[in-house]
């Protein structure tokens, strides 16, 4: 009976808190925003329009331009076999390593009007000025396509691999060729690992802050607007946009979901995949490596073009198409000046710090969720997951909101500001990793091992330790790093909630680039990346 | 202690069937339809019981109130005259043995066998090595220690776990279907060495099953559940002789149910009451019931004969093969019947587990 009444109080408890820290906040912005004026400029201006319409479409080509990529590598990769297959299958989901922001400024260096693609081009014929802007949404939808084109492709290849070789050949002894195969048994049992893959390049290039904000120009998304407006301090219209970014991305979070249709069917099939086949003509077997090579170099470009900036000295590179010098300055630079190792150590403690609470909490709501099943698990696994559905800038404005009112009763207190704000709003956007990843860790765990321990004389302590845990260990690890690489590489909310104390990497980039010390930025980028893809590399063993 | 419990009955304490392990009136209620219980039953030190019965029957919810993972609703579980009721699993000092062994995957099975043995020191580190080898001796997988637990065969699997339930040295060992998860070869040998082990120690024993089989050959004893309800208890014999209601009759062994015009030409029933002959207790004669014989199966010492009696009752007869054929007229006498209250309605039939 006192086990029962601990596990209610703590399901009661962790729901508040889950409840104060991700729905709270947003219902003070709807509130705010409802009582407000600001609906009037926001219904009556055509720059609020074009920005909203601008979001949706950039969203909706984002998924066209991602699946169009995406699911014919997949098929290849899944299907063919031809030298390299498993080097490139691996390489091919590299740009999911790096972080938007770093991400965005390769893609500066290298396509960009003074990256090495337009110099080489102004040198080679000779032009007075550089060939092309890398501006406008068309900027916006490369990047897009090239980081959320993985989505796609790891989402089918799965799919894929799921697939029954018996179905296959079922369809075969009934007398359907290739073709109908395709369409009638392989497209539908994939069916929901594409609609998975459309919801996530979806919400993530709905939410997507780094590319419209650094290549955007003129030309605005929600996302970017909204933060415009708060920086020109009009924050009842910033909370209207806000409102409106938030309803968008929940309808179309509910309309997609109607389309991702039933797992089971694939679940089904319990069978061995498909053997790849290898390609007998020589002609297309050679074509296809060298297509497979020639796009590993391009996927690979921009992480070179990082390493290469990062290593060119401020002020030594002018108007030479390659740098003159390359050293070691800018890494120097960055580990002994106390100001710029400031915004690394900050971004280590506050990621750490966040993704430590975020285990943690996903921890004790998976052990409430799954082993004691509380009435309230609905709600609790709800929260943990809600601030996926919704893009970053929602959140970020959200906690800028709640959080800068010194107002005990109604649990908001003044953290705008002091260093406790980043890393909870880290925590909120790291809940959803965490949380996902245990709880399907803790559902897959057989609860007799638990009992098991228990029987043994196991207390709950040393069960916890030396059996929950190891078991959880990967996908715990999986969500943990998950959390923390975001958390580090973060932009979204940094550039609303950071302090000159606070800031952390993804700030101290953006200023070195407005100060031109380009290789610094990059060196910052390089050092971003090598430390996601470390930890992502260590989340992922088994 | 006792006065919760009531002083234990002096019944219990001499007798060979003393409590060691009693439940009173134990009770599980998941919902007002969904109720375990009221169980109330004795089992002697160093018995071996079967608790029997179909799948929802309640049997698993039993053991797991016996093991603590289940709080029971009312009622009070006792071993050795010590109230454990409200004890948790952890420091019940029951062995367990799951259904799927629940082996911990992440460490090897000399690992596994030494969890429930704590050690913190040195010198106690050599004793539980001993007894991790002691422990896997005694079910035959000496020298195992290093062995990773997806390395081995369901069958070692399952050695593991009861060597890993007996090292804590239990005082009473609990088994989720030991054995429903090897294949019929393995099973029946398996069945031999885990009793053999079982009696070696001495050790009192629950175990669930839901063959008839099984419970025979591995139970001193068996419970027989049905719908969360005690049926009956007892040695194996009685309860194929002697069931006391349909449902036992029925569902250990198989049974002929007979009634109406076709149960007075066997025995002596009343109304209200139904006949119940082992197929093997049928055979055929001159007179006695008089039916058709619809379908012979031939099972290699003997064959059953499936035969419709005249007013459409269908029954088994265990004979020699070569006793009748298809389609012959035949008549039915019975060498033992056994007369239960008719608890169903409808003819009658048969019914095999």
């Amino acid at each position: 009976m006192t086990r029962m009444r601990a596990t209610t109080l703590a399901a009661i408890a962790v729901t508040l808190l889950l409840a104060w820290l991700v729905l709270y906040p947003i219902i003070v912005v709807a509130a705010d925003a409802a009582n407000g004026t600001a609906w009037h400029d926001f219904f009556t201006r055509p720059g609020e329009w074009a920005a909203l319409w601008a979001s949706i479409w950039i969203s909706l080509a984002s998924v066209v331009l991602a699946a169009a990529i995406g699911i014919p590598l997949a098929f290849l990769f899944e299907w063919f076999d031809f030298p390299g297959r498993k080097t490139l299958g691996g390489l091919v989901a590299l740009p999911v390593v790096l972080p938007p922001l770093v991400g965005v400024i390769a893609f500066l260096f290298l396509y960009g009007e003074s990256g090495f693609i337009a110099r080489a081009i102004q040198a080679l014929f000779k032009l007075d000025e550089a060939p092309w802007q890398l501006q406008g949404p068309f900027a916006i939808l490369l990047v897009h396509a090239y980081s959320m084109y993985v989505y796609f492709y790891l989402f089918t290849r799965a799919g894929l691999a799921r697939l029954d070789v018996t179905m296959l050949e079922a369809a075969q002894a009934l007398g359907a060729d290739r073709r109908r195969t395709l369409w009638r048994v392989v497209v539908p049992l994939v069916r929901p690992s594409l609609a998975g893959a459309a919801m996530l390049t979806f919400m993530t290039a709905l939410g997507s802050f780094s590319a419209p904000y650094i290549f955007g120009g003129g030309f605005r998304v929600m996302t970017t607007q909204i933060v415009a407006t708060k920086l020109n301090g009009d924050l009842s219209l910033a909370m209207v946009e806000t409102v409106v970014l938030a309803l968008v991305a929940v309808i179309a979070l509910l309309i997609l979901r109607r389309t991702e249709g039933n797992d089971i069917l694939v679940a089904l099939g319990k069978g061995i995949a498909p053997r790849p086949r290898p390609i007998r003509r020589a002609g297309v077997r050679r074509l296809t490596t060298i297509a497979g090579w020639g796009l590993a170099v391009l996927l690979l470009l921009p992480h070179l073009t990082l390493a290469v900036v990062s290593l060119v000295p401020f002020g030594s590179w002018t108007t030479e198409i390659l740098p003159p010098v390359i050293n070691f300055d800018n890494y120097r630079r960055l580990f002994s000046e106390a100001e710029r190792l400031r915004p690394l150590l900050n971004s280590l403690w506050m990621a750490g710090a966040s993704t430590a609470a975020a285990v943690v909490l996903a921890l004790i709501a998976g052990w409430l969720v799954v082993r004691r099943r509380v009435w309230l698990r609905r709600a609790i696994e709800g929260l943990l997951v809600l601030p996926w559905a919704l893009p970053g800038t929602v959140f970020a404005i959200a906690l800028a909101t709640a959080f800068s009112v010194h107002a005990p009763w109604a649990l908001r207190f003044v953290l705008v500001g002091t260093a406790v704000i980043l890393p909870l709003a880290y925590l909120v956007r790291g809940l959803p990793l965490t949380g996902r990843g245990l709880l399907a860790a803790y559902r897959q765990l057989d609860p007799s091992l638990e009992e098991a321990a228990a029987s043994l004389g196991a207390g709950r302590w040393r069960t916890l330790t030396r059996v929950t845990l190891p078991q959880l260990r990967p996908g715990l690890a999986a969500g943990a790093s998950l959390a923390f690489v975001a958390a580090l590489g973060d932009l979204v909310a940094s550039i609303v909630l950071y302090t000159y104390e606070t800031r952390p990497i993804s700030i101290e980039i953006l200023s070195s680039l407005r100060l031109t010390e380009t290789g610094v930025a990059a060196a910052f980028g390089v050092v971003l990346m090598i430390v996601s893809a470390v930890v992502l590399g260590v989340g992922a063993r088994r | 202690m006792d006065a919760l419990v009531g002083p234990a009955r002096p019944r219990d304490r001499e007798g060979p069937l003393s409590g060691f392990l009693a439940l009173r009136a134990i009770e599980k209620r998941w919902s007002p339809e969904i109720a375990v219980g009221p169980v109330t039953l004795d089992i002697a030190r160093g018995e071996i019981l079967a608790l029997l019965g179909p799948s929802g029957s309640g049997k698993t919810t039993m053991l797991r109130l016996l093991a603590g993972f289940e709080t029971a609703d009312a009622g009070r579980i006792a071993v050795a005259n010590e109230d454990v009721t409200n004890v948790p699993p952890a420091r019940r000092r029951f062995g367990m043995v799951f259904q799927h062994y629940a082996l911990f995957p992440h460490l090897d099975v000399g690992e596994n066998v030494a969890f429930g043995l704590h050690a913190s020191r040195n010198g106690e580190r050599a004793a539980v090595e001993q007894k991790v080898s002691q422990a896997l001796a005694l079910v035959d997988l000496a020298g195992f220690e290093r062995r990773k637990v997806h390395e081995l065969s369901g069958g070692q699997q399952q050695r593991v776990a009861v060597a890993r339930a007996l090292a804590p040295e239990p005082r009473v060992l609990l088994l989720d279907e030991p054995l429903s998860n090897l294949d019929p070869a393995l099973r029946e040998r398996t069945r031999r060495e885990l009793r053999q082990v079982i009696k070696r120690i001495g050790i009192t024993t629950v175990f669930v099953t839901h063959e008839q089989e099984e419970a025979f050959d591995l139970g001193d004893r068996i419970a027989v559940l049905n719908g969360g309800r005690l049926e009956q208890v007892g040695p194996s014999n009685d309860l194929y002789e002697r069931p006391v209601n349909l449902f036992v009759a029925t569902f250990v062994g198989r049974a002929n149910v007979f009634r109406g015009a076709a149960a007075r030409a066997l025995g002596h029933t009343r109304d209200g009451q139904v006949l119940v002959v082992r197929p093997e207790r049928l055979q055929f004669g001159s007179a006695g019931l008089a039916g058709v014989v619809r379908e012979v199966r031939y099972t290699g010492p003997a064959a059953f004969f499936l035969v419709e009696s005249e007013d459409g009752q269908r029954f088994e007869v265990l004979a020699e093969p070569h006793a009748a054929r298809v389609d012959e007229r035949v008549h039915v006498g019975a060498t033992r019947v056994i007369v239960l209250p008719d608890s169903r309605g409808g003819g009658g039939g048969i019914s095999s587990p």
